[in-house]
């Protein structure tokens, strides 16, 4: 964990824009628990959403799969910790735990075969699945009470001590993203996360260096559906309301976003990704359909124009800048052998 | 029960005509290009709500309205193509980020519907207000009949458009091998173009012909886009015909649904069959196309 930590400072440390932005995200944070009022929710979305980029990031980033599809597991623990505590009146521990593990269970079921396909049978199949979980939120209303949604769902806590004041939350919610994101990187440094990134490399040279590919993706798939699914939880103990919505296509294309602002494949980018569309002011006015035009619209432009990220940009500058510095020796050099 | 049966079947012949246009609209652009389209459902969507548009409000005949819905939407096609999946394509993006881009632009076209038209579901008039045939004892209604044999129709016109013209040939050249056909002097990326425009204006002649019976709105988008992308898959990808016949194999177990599972669950339901076909047969009912 610690060895983590320095390592993450070390990069930081190396890339100056990286550590402009971590500053930023820390004054943010600071000014928002003295401060209190709206940025509070802005921020505490953005801490869910870090954990479930992470994990997505894990399987997209890092493995070189995709998945449109992990809103279904955020929305099965989501949906399972709201019914269990507001229904049946569970405390929240013991129903995300359900949750989660009733997401992982769907995840180790679909993942085996659906991980079997490549290219756009992928995506398809896992579009699909995303669809169909939030279909059935909408439609089995006897438990999930279709597009009203559920609210009453208990806050975050154990037993007597929950935790219900907004900085609470916060401080929560923080800790929490930190600590996915710390273990995002131990796993990246690991054996295992070696072997993800080589099965993005190449399949067969990954397979020649006696990796076993398909439970390696299978692997990826799990640990990022259970981010997925301590999101999902998460955000319905923290907002205390769920409706098919939350977990809809918009979560998916939103996710989606924000790995790709921040710099998919990276392993801080899903921080920033997460905060800066978080902080865009549309956000959290009512306008959803500018929102999602909003984003639809930057996700195409960051996609031809950055597609790796806010954190790639020193990178690309300077790549720039030592193109321009050829172009201008290969011209001198030029104009020099004509005269 | 069984006049239930055969009746639904039937409705689902027609449902599944539609399907497979969307189908073959994937096709089309797969075919030249090795692109997965995410945004063809919002062909179907935009065909539906221009007709609308100009039917409606500016109070132009039903066939002119169609036929300018037709052309805009073939228009939007090539915006699309210019826009978001040319500079993708020049900058060598993987097939992943090809993707995500159409979702998106399926997603900004969705809701700049939505901003512009509302968002109340609209319809149109059916094309021949008479009641329905009886045939056999089965209700057959004019809407269908226009379904079907424009279905037909613009199967047979695509493959003559195919076999018998240049620009057909060259588009099929460009499936079967990009760099030859470029070698060959065929302008490909202009085939890419030509690719998009016919996609989205057979996207949009599907929504025009299944509005009257159900109705069109700003979000039919992605379900359509579904439909059509099993009923390729059924068929095998790339292989047109086969994403026809998949598409009304797809309509029927669809119509068959409902009456046996009830209504609410009928996209559950497709896409139930979709992830049978991906875990179990792929390559689809013919196998692959190459």
């Amino acid at each position: 964990m610690m060895n983590s930590l320095t390592s993450i400072w070390a990069e930081a440390r190396s890339n100056p824009l990286l550590l402009v932005l971590w500053l930023a995200v820390a004054a943010l944070a600071a000014y928002v628990f003295v401060n209190g009022g709206y940025l509070m929710a802005v921020l505490q979305f953005a801490c869910i959403y870090v954990v479930f980029v992470a994990g997505l990031n894990l399987f997209m980033g890092f493995t070189g799969q995709v998945s449109f599809g992990h809103n279904a597991f955020a929305a099965i623990s989501g949906y399972t910790s709201a019914v269990l505590t507001a229904t049946y009146g569970w405390d929240p521990v013991p129903a995300a735990v359900l949750g989660i593990g009733g997401a992982l269970a769907c995840a180790l079921i679909v993942g085996y075969p659906v991980l079997r396909l490549r290219g756009h049978y992928l995506a398809m199949a896992t579009l699909a699945i995303g669809l169909i979980a939030y279909e059935v939120a909408v439609q089995w209303d006897s438990v999930t009470q279709g597009y009203m949604g559920i609210s009453g769902i208990a806050p975050l806590g154990v037993g007597r001590w929950t935790i219900t004041s907004d900085r609470g939350i916060l401080i929560f919610l923080i800790v929490v993203a930190l600590l996915s994101l710390l273990m995002v990187r131990g796993i990246r440094r690991s054996r295992l996360g070696r072997s993800f990134v080589a099965v993005a490399g190449s399949e067969d040279a990954a397979r020649a260096l006696g990796i076993d590919v398909a439970r390696t993706k299978l692997l990826a798939f799990l640990i990022s559906a259970g981010y997925a699914a301590v999101a999902g939880s998460l955000f319905v103990h923290a907002v205390g309301f769920v409706s098919p919505e939350v977990f809809g296509l918009h979560m998916v294309v939103l996710a989606f976003t924000m790995l790709y602002v921040g710099g998919i494949g990276t392993i801080v980018g899903p921080v920033f990704g997460a905060v800066i569309v978080a902080l865009l002011p549309e956000t959290f006015r009512g306008f959803k359909e500018y929102q999602d035009l909003a984003y639809g619209a930057a996700l195409v432009l960051i996609l031809i124009y950055t597609p790796r990220g806010l954190v790639s940009l020193p990178d690309l500058w300077r790549r720039r800048k030592a193109a321009q510095k050829t172009d201008v020796q290969q011209t001198s050099a030029r104009q020099g052998g004509a005269a | 029960m069984l006049d239930l049966v055969a009746q639904s079947i039937l409705s689902g012949i027609g449902v599944g005509c539609i399907y497979g246009l969307i189908g073959i609209g994937f096709c089309v652009i797969y075919n030249a290009s090795g692109i997965v389209n995410f945004a063809q459902g919002a062909f179907v969507m935009m065909g539906g709500m221009v007709t609308y548009t100009a039917f409606a409000r500016y109070g132009l005949p039903l066939p002119l309205a169609a036929a300018l819905a037709i052309v805009l939407v073939a228009f939007a096609g090539v915006v699309l193509e210019r826009l978001v999946v040319r500079p993708l394509w020049n900058r060598g993006s993987t097939m992943f980020v090809m993707i995500l881009a159409t979702l998106a632009a399926q997603i900004v076209i969705e809701r700049l519907a939505l901003l512009a038209a509302g968002d109340q579901p609209r319809t149109l008039p059916v094309f021949t207000d008479r009641p329905p045939l009886r045939i056999l004892g089965l209700a057959v209604n004019f809407q269908f009949l226009w379904i079907v044999a424009c279905s037909l129709l613009v199967i047979v016109l695509l493959a003559l458009f195919f076999s018998s013209t240049k620009t057909g040939k060259a588009m099929r050249a460009c499936s079967i091998n990009r760099d030859a056909a470029a070698l060959q002097g065929i302008p490909v990326s202009r085939m890419l173009a030509l690719a998009f425009a016919l996609s989205a204006a057979l996207g949009a002649f599907a929504g025009i012909l299944i509005t009257p019976t159900q109705y069109t709105a700003f979000n039919v988008g992605v379900p359509f886009a579904i439909s059509g992308f099993i009923a390729a898959i059924v068929g095998g990808f790339g292989r047109p015909l086969g994403a026809f016949t998949g598409g009304i194999l797809l309509g029927v177990a669809q119509a068959l649904a409902i009456v046996f599972l009830g209504s609410a669950f009928k996209n559950v339901a497709a896409l139930s069959i979709l992830l049978l076909f991906l875990f179990v047969r792929p390559t689809g009912l013919l196998g692959p196309a190459k």
